[in-house]
């Protein structure tokens, strides 16, 4: 067991020095590739946890004419709160409105206030979003009752979710299509250095097969070299992940402004698997297809 | 031991390297495959360690139709059958004791047992003081008797050489036969394919002469010429 573990990694770590020139070009690739799969993953998240709390603040806000039934307006809020994109709907009176005004007032001393015997203030329904994607929908569907004695008007502001939302999509159909292509590349090049190798080592090989050595005694010198492969730009491309994380989060906070970006170590380790458990993929897998061609010769 | 029954060998152009051979090899036997260059006797070594398949026809070594084998239980057959060529196969940048006991290594053999086993057959070549020696720092019989001892580690039933003289002095050429010899008398089945006359001719074994393809003389102690 000692001297097969010891044959087999020796044959590895000599495949990968013996021709340094095209084991660096597959590290290099492997790592571009794996630097891209963990910018995209924490660029994600980062973006679903923006999505998050942009979605948990959106408000529609529609106002109540204020000549409207509360009996219609009751029946206005049940409406809204049917809608399955609906978190919660809050019925603000005029009395409640002006009541808010005050209070802002107070805490402001450089808001000046006087009382007037009126109160000018519109009573409102305050709608908070389930599913943020909604609410512009839900917008048109209440701005389809102005006019019909209840609602007098609608104020959204959704353009930030449909901006983030947007390039979330964007992000996930682009980011896995570059994947696709890395990893496609990734493995082109592997095969190919490892099929150097095989070739390197054909003699061998023969030998092996002629004293009876099992296909996979013959294959696993060649994974693990791939694997190594994978290794070390899993490495390199995780050296490069955090050295990049403090400026590149700088950047993010300046580009979306309120994102509350913090990584716990719960999804590095996620992040830190997911980046080895690929290299260790593609460079197994790659090492397999290319000695598995040499083998069905 | 060996049998093959009605073998023919096709090659996609549609030359025939074997045709219609029949030939049984009992335990033990020494058998010398003679015959001109394209004879067909390479073929019928490769056919033996399933290197090659048969167009038609049954191969049966040890028990076992190499045909219908599959593929993972081939390396257990090449385990009972030792090979040597006439290029020797030594891997250069390994030592006497490395290459031999790398046959062993690679068919999952490990412990004490390597560096014993490594030991016994380089004892019976006659290598011992070779052992930490380089293929290149060997005269060719000395790398002949390496490639032996590779083949004899694994103790297999069986012993094929394919032209083990062809690149050997005649001096050498006999030192490597006694060795064969040897091997053979102690119950290992030897089948050796050569060209070398005056060899079979001293030794009177049995010879099976192949022309084109086919068997056109098996006799019991027979020459290299009818």
């Amino acid at each position: 067991m000692i001297r097969w573990a010891t044959y087999i990694g020796t044959a590895a770590v000599h495949g990968f020095t013996r021709n340094p020139a095209m084991s660096l070009a597959s590290t290099l690739t492997v790592t571009l590739m794996l630097t891209l799969f963990a910018f995209f993953l924490t660029t994600d998240r980062g973006l679903q946890a923006a999505v998050g709390v942009l979605e948990s603040k959106v408000e529609l806000a529609a106002y109540i004419d204020d000549n409207a039934k509360v009996s219609d307006v009751l029946d206005m809020k049940k409406r809204i709160e049917a809608d399955p994109a609906v978190a919660r709907v809050d019925y603000v009176t005029k009395d409640q409105a002006l009541q808010r005004l005050r209070d802002i007032a107070a805490n402001r001393p450089d808001f000046a206030f006087t009382e007037i015997s009126t109160n000018p203030l519109p009573a409102s329904l305050e709608v908070k979003m389930a599913e943020a994607r909604e609410a512009k929908r839900l917008a048109q569907d209440l701005r389809a009752e102005i006019g019909k004695g209840v609602i007098y008007d609608v104020v959204d502001n959704p353009q930030v979710v449909d901006q983030l939302l947007t390039i979330t999509r964007v992000l996930s159909v682009g980011g896995v299509a570059v994947l696709a292509m890395m990893l496609v590349v990734s493995l082109f090049v592997i095969v190919n250095t490892i099929r150097i190798a095989v070739h390197a080592r054909r003699d061998e090989i023969e030998i092996m097969q002629l004293v009876g050595a099992s296909d996979w005694f013959v294959r696993w010198p060649f994974i693990l070299e791939g694997m190594i492969v994978g290794t070390l730009g899993a490495v390199v491309a995780l050296a490069i992940l955090f050295a990049a994380a403090g400026p590149v989060t700088t950047v993010m906070l300046d580009f979306v402004d309120i994102l509350p970006l913090s990584f716990g170590p719960e999804f590095v380790g996620q992040l830190v698997a997911s980046v080895f458990g690929v290299a260790l993929l593609v460079g197994a897998g790659g090492a397999t297809l290319s000695v598995r061609a040499h083998l069905a010769k | 031991m060996i049998t093959l029954d009605d073998v023919s060998k096709r090659f996609p152009n549609g030359t025939f390297a074997l045709r219609d051979v029949d030939l049984a090899i009992e335990a033990a036997d020494f058998v010398f495959l003679v015959g001109s260059s394209g004879a067909g006797k390479s073929t019928l070594i490769r056919l033996l360690i399933r290197e090659e398949l048969p167009s038609s026809g049954r191969v049966v070594v040890d028990g076992e139709d190499v045909a219908r084998l599959a593929r993972g239980r081939v390396p257990k057959l090449r385990r009972k059958i030792g090979v040597v060529f006439q290029d020797f196969k030594l891997l250069p940048t390994k030592t006497v004791a490395e290459n031999v006991a790398f046959a062993l290594i690679v068919t999952g053999h490990s412990g004490p047992n390597v560096r014993e086993e490594t030991d016994r057959v380089l004892s019976l070549v006659g290598l011992s003081q070779r052992r930490d020696h380089f293929p290149d720092q060997l005269s060719g019989g000395e790398q002949q008797r390496t490639a032996l001892a590779r083949a004899l580690v694994n103790r297999p039933r069986i012993l094929i050489a394919d032209e083990p003289t062809g690149n050997l002095d005649p001096v050498t050429s006999w030192e490597i036969i006694k060795l064969l010899t040897r091997v053979n008398e102690l119950g290992t089945t030897m089948v050796m394919a050569t060209h070398n006359a005056e060899i079979v001719n001293a030794l009177r074994r049995r010879v099976v002469h192949l022309d084109h393809g086919r068997i056109v003389r098996d006799e019991r102690e027979g020459q290299y010429a009818a």
